[in-house]
Formats: structure tokens, C-alpha cells, sequence
């Protein structure tokens, strides 16, 4: 067979084989375990129980909010809301746990609250033609001006002890009460945002790899005018993916109030930068196309691990912002490397 | 023959701004009937195409399907009553490896609406041995493909489903001339099948060698139609570079006819 054709070796030099998305996934898995080896020898404290408790659940809110960008970055958009989104829709929880409603169907609100948001960021970049930057960047002021002028700024609390169980609770916890009256943990269990965290994963997993619309995900990314000449429903499939980010927006922000037992409308600023780093850091391109769950989940605990190492290790707010700021766009240039021709 | 053309265009308009790229356009098309449709570079035959497939909405005109006026408003509306197309562009997604693309946007599913990807593979790999005895890399993003691999995938999407007219716009340009002659043979077979082609080629030979007609299109419009018989390479370059047929092609024919 002849290929005479001029692109070959443009696109064979242009391609990222699946060899090499798991090359990278491998190179983040082992950056993650530096990290820990790394904080482990710099303080101990770092490997105990409690510490491990404090990053799973820092990490489950990255991770939550890093699944569902990971699916609109897919898609070859970006949503900047996420933070914002997430602080609106624990307040919306905190407001109508408040108001009298029973916690599941008031998180419930909150989760349809984020998903509303995402939706609406979905009509703007498919029905107005605006670039999801421009967006979401107007949701990421919209979501979190409601949700201040709803408060007046002030947080929600007193929200009562049911609202706290999903960022507090853990299953299989074994707890004895000793003879002075104190309970003591023998077993702390495995916390409630660890488990949502873990079925969310799995679930976004099967989306993206077993179902129509996560086949249609990769290929509205890929290559969009493409999808469309294929049949694919380009308009639908993003909104698809900005409605989950949304929702699961909401959903982190349930995680996230919960466990501070106080709907807080500040809550959550710069969260989506995190969320970001999470998703391109496990391997997802800012152009589209590629990316994916486990690799995110990779990406969120690194974020998680180094936010907590460097808390643990005495390491400056500011300074940890610098280090941050440099992963950022560390992780968003290794991208730009990958897909250079 | 039915009584029915496979496809009328009546009257095709279509601008972009002051740009007409397809003007007051007429065509149709038979069972087992292969159309050429020849212009120069920017002459509207893309965009012919690309109404006809369901991509692009027309300023005006009607379209009919077996007698039947349709409205097309996404390539699904035409694949629905058979036409497939192959675009110049190949419209194909890069990340994804050729079964994907193949199925793209017509997934097999498993009884549970699970993509069934075992079943797309293998169905992949018939349809594209069939077409190219050497298609291995079927795992592999077509990015890292070759550009008549790439082809090939488009061509094989386009043949695989229930396919009553087949829209080729450049289907050789990037390829050999092994894989050409393939698909040469693979146009007479469609078309004993009685699937109806419209052929966009600027390969003269092509053109003489598979067509029963041809159209030539010139700024947007149609400057001849003829039966490939009634004309020779001379007649159609003059057709495409003038917009005109030769002064003396009325007086050939004549005398060809008496
Ligand atoms: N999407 C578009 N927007 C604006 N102008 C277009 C578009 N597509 C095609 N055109 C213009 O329409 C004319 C016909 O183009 P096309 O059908 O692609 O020609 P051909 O396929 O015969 O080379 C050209 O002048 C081209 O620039
Ligand atoms: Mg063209």
C-alpha cells in the first residue's frame, strides 16, 4: 500500500497514543507518592490518622469539583463558575435547611441549584456563541453574587446536627465510650465524602468509557466540526457536561458546608483553579479531547497532598499560593508540550 | 427505471454574505447512476454537496428524495433517508481510533445501552479489510494514521450503513494509486448495486472513466450538464476553466449523431 499523502508524519509526530496518556497518568502516580514520601519525612504528623482524615476530605472536594471539569475540558471548554457555584449551592442548602426542609431534600436543592447554574453556562456557549471563558467567568460572578446578596454575606449556621453528617460521618466507625464518659475512635472508618467521592468517580467513569454521550464527550473535543458532520449532537453533549459540572459543584458544596456545619457564601474562592490543576495534571488537554477520571483522581490528591503537606510543614498561605500558582501552570505547560506538533 | 429520480435539487441557492456560492442550482440523480460534479476550486461544489448531506442549510430551493420534498436540518435528517457522504474534509475525530470514528454518532449499543466496543471493533475490521487488506493499526487515534488510511476510514463509515446515495466529495486526493483503483472499483461496484454517486473529482480520468454524466459548476452556477458521451476531456476543461463549451462542440455533436 501506498500512502503518498503529505500529513502522515505531521499527524504521527501530532498524535498522543493511548501509550502515552498512560505514560503520563504513571508519571503523576509517582510524583503523588514523592509528595507523600516527602511530607511523611518532613513531619510526621503528616501520616497520622487524623491528618489522613483532613486530606481525604480536602481531596473529595477537588476531586468532586475535578470530575466535572475534567468533563468540560474534555469537551474542549472550560468552566471557571465551579467555585463560586459551590458556594451558592451550599447556601441554597443552608437556606432551606433553615427554612425547615428535612437535609437530603435540601441538599437535593442545592445539588439542582449547581446543575441550573451549569445549564445556564451550557445555553451561553452554545446558544449565545460565547467562549465558555468569557462564560463562566460571568456565572463565577453571578453564582457567587447571589449567593452573598441572599445571605448578606453573613454565614448560615446553627444548621443542626443532621446537616453535618456528610462532611463528618464516616462508615464503619467504631466508636467505645470509656469509664471517664469520653468516647474514644478506636476505628475512625471511612469518612462519607471519601465514599460519595468514590461512587461519583466510578459512575463519571462509566459515562465517559461505556456510554453514548462520553463517546460523544471525546469526540465533541476532538475534533467538533467533525461530531457534527457524524450525527453527533454538539450543542447537547456540552451542556450535558456543563450541567454536571454544576451539579457536581453543588454537590462538593454540600460536602464542604456540611463539614463545616455553616453555609458560608465566601466559601470556595479560587476552588475552580484547583479543580483545573487536578483535571490537566491527571492528563486532560486544554484543547479537548483527551482526559479522564482516573487520572483527575491522581491529579486531585496531589493538589490535596500538597495544599495539607505544606499547611503541615509550617509553609506560609502566601508562599503555598506561589507554589500553587507555579503547579498551575506547570501542569498546563507540560500540556501545551504534549500537543506540539 | 423508477419512476422517481433518487434525488432532486430544484432551484439550490446558497450565500454567505455577498459571497453566492451556489446559484439557482438544478441536479438529480438516478439508481446505479454516477454524476460528476467538476469546477474549479471555489466553483460551489462543496457547498452542493454539503446541503445535499444535511450540513448546511440552503438560502432556498427544495430538495426531494425518491418524489418526496425533504427539509434537512443536521446530517442525521439525511442520513435517515440514505445519503452518506464522504466530506473533503474526512470529518474525523482525531483522538479517536477508526472503530469510533466508524460509529460515531451511530454507536452499537448492548441490550443494557452500553456501548457494545467488542462488537464495533470486529464490525470495523471486516469493512475495513474489505476496503484495505492491510488496515492493522484499528486501535490506534487516527491522528497517528496516514492520510489514505484516514480515507479509507471515511469511505468505510460511509458504505457500511444503509447507503442509497453516496456523496464523495475528493475521495482519491490524498490517496496512492493502488488505494484509487480501489476505490474506482469500489464506485462500479456501489453502483451495480443501484446506490447513486455524485463523484466531486478533478481527476479527468476518474471523471471519464466511472461517470455516466457530469455537471460542471462555475461561480456558484451550473454552465453544463451532459452525458458523458456527448463530451470529450477538451469540451469539460473548456466547461471548467471558460464556463463555456467549445464554439464548435454543437457542430461535432451533429455530425457524431448522424
Ligand atoms: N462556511 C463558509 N463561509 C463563508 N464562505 C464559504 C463557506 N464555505 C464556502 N464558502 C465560499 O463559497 C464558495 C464555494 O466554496 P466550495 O463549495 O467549498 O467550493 P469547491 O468545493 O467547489 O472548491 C467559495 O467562494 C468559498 O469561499
Ligand atoms: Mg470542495
Amino acid at each position: 500500500m501506498s500512502d503518498v499523502s503529505k500529513p502522515a508524519g505531521f499527524y504521527a509526530l501530532k498524535s498522543l497514543t493511548p501509550g502515552a496518556a498512560q505514560l503520563h497518568r504513571l508519571s503523576a502516580l509517582l510524583t503523588l507518592v514523592l509528595l507523600i514520601l516527602g511530607f511523611a519525612l518532613a513531619s510526621p504528623a503528616f501520616l497520622s490518622v487524623n491528618n489522613s482524615l483532613t486530606v481525604l476530605l480536602q481531596t473529595s472536594v477537588i476531586g468532586l469539583l475535578g470530575i466535572g471539569m475534567t468533563m468540560v475540558i474534555i469537551t474542549g471548554g472550560i468552566d471557571l463558575s465551579v467555585g463560586s457555584v459551590l458556594a451558592l449551592s451550599g447556601v441554597i442548602t443552608g437556606m432551606s435547611v433553615k427554612a425547615g426542609l428535612p437535609v437530603i431534600p435540601a441538599m437535593t436543592l442545592g445539588v439542582i441549584a449547581g446543575g441550573l447554574c451549569g445549564a445556564f453556562n451550557g445555553f451561553v456557549i452554545t446558544k449565545l456563541r460565547i467562549p465558555p471563558f468569557v462564560a463562566t467567568l460571568g456565572m463565577m460572578l453571578i453564582a457567587r453574587g447571589i449567593a452573598l446578596q441572599l445571605t448578606g454575606a453573613a454565614p448560615i449556621s446553627q444548621l443542626g446536627e443532621a446537616f453535618g453528617t456528610l462532611g463528618n460521618g464516616a462508615l464503619f466507625r467504631v466508636v467505645e465510650m470509656r469509664d471517664n464518659g469520653f468516647p474514644r475512635v478506636v476505628f475512625p472508618g471511612i469518612p462519607y465524602p471519601a465514599i460519595l467521592l468514590l461512587i461519583v468517580a466510578i459512575g463519571a467513569a462509566y459515562l465517559l468509557r461505556r456510554r453514548q454521550i462520553g463517546r460523544h464527550i471525546y469526540a465533541t473535543g476532538s475534533n467538533e466540526e467533525a461530531a457534527r458532520l457524524s450525527g453527533v449532537r454538539v450543542d447537547t453533549t456540552k451542556l450535558y457536561a456543563y450541567v454536571m459540572s454544576g451539579a457536581l459543584a453543588g454537590l462538593a458544596g454540600n460536602v464542604l458546608m456540611s463539614r463545616l456545619v455553616t453555609a458560608q457564601p465566601s466559601e470556595g474562592v479560587m476552588y475552580e483553579l484547583d479543580a483545573i490543576a487536578a483535571a490537566v495534571i491527571g492528563g486532560a488537554s486544554l484543547s479537548g479531547g483527551v482526559g479522564g477520571v482516573s487520572g483527575t483522581m491522581i491529579g486531585a490528591f496531589i493538589i490535596g497532598i500538597l495544599r495539607n503537606g505544606l499547611n503541615m510543614a509550617g509553609v506560609s498561605a502566601f508562599i503555598q499560593q506561589i507554589v500553587i500558582g507555579f503547579v498551575v501552570i506547570g501542569a498546563v505547560w507540560i500540556d501545551q508540550i504534549r500537543n506540539r506538533p | 427505471m423508477t419512476e422517481h429520480p433518487l434525488v432532486e435539487m430544484i432551484d439550490i441557492e446558497k450565500h454567505f454574505g455577498g459571497v453566492r456560492a451556489v446559484e439557482h442550482v438544478s441536479l438529480d440523480l438516478w439508481p446505479g447512476e454516477v454524476v460528476g460534479v467538476l469546477g474549479h476550486n471555489g466553483a460551489g461544489k462543496s457547498c452542493l454537496m454539503r446541503i445535499l448531506s444535511g450540513a448546511m442549510i440552503p438560502n432556498g430551493g427544495e430538495i426531494r428524495v425518491g418524489g418526496k420534498t425533504v427539509e434537512f436540518t443536521e446530517p442525521n435528517d439525511a442520513r435517515a433517508v440514505g445519503i452518506e457522504t464522504i466530506y473533503q474534509t474526512l470529518a474525523l475525530a482525531d483522538h479517536l481510533d477508526a472503530p469510533k470514528n466508524l460509529f460515531l454518532g451511530r454507536e452499537l449499543k448492548t441490550r443494557f445501552g452500553n456501548l457494545d466496543d467488542a462488537r464495533m471493533h470486529e464490525e470495523a475490521r471486516e469493512v475495513l479489510a474489505r476496503l484495505n487488506p492491510n488496515f492493522k493499526n484499528l486501535r490506534d487515534p487516527v491522528s497517528s494514521l496516514s492520510g489514505g488510511q484516514r480515507q479509507v476510514i471515511a469511505i468505510a463509515r460511509a458504505i457500511y450503513f444503509d447507503t442509497k446515495i453516496l456523496i464523495m466529495d475528493e475521495p482519491t486526493a490524498a490517496l496512492g494509486p493502488s488505494e484509487t483503483a480501489m476505490v474506482a472499483d469500489l464506485i462500479r461496484q456501489l453502483r451495480a448495486e443501484g446506490i447513486g454517486i455524485f463523484l466531486v473529482s478533478h481527476d479527468m480520468h476518474d471523471v471519464f472513466d466511472l461517470c455516466d454524466r457530469i455537471v460542471v459548476m462555475n461561480k456558484g452556477k451550473v454552465v453544463g450538464a451532459h452525458a458523458i458521451e456527448e463530451v470529450s476531456k477538451d469540451d469539460v476543461l473548456s466547461l471548467i476553466v471558460k464556463g463555456e463549451l467549445p464554439a464548435d462542440w454543437s457542430a461535432r455533436n451533429l455530425e457524431a449523431a448522424l
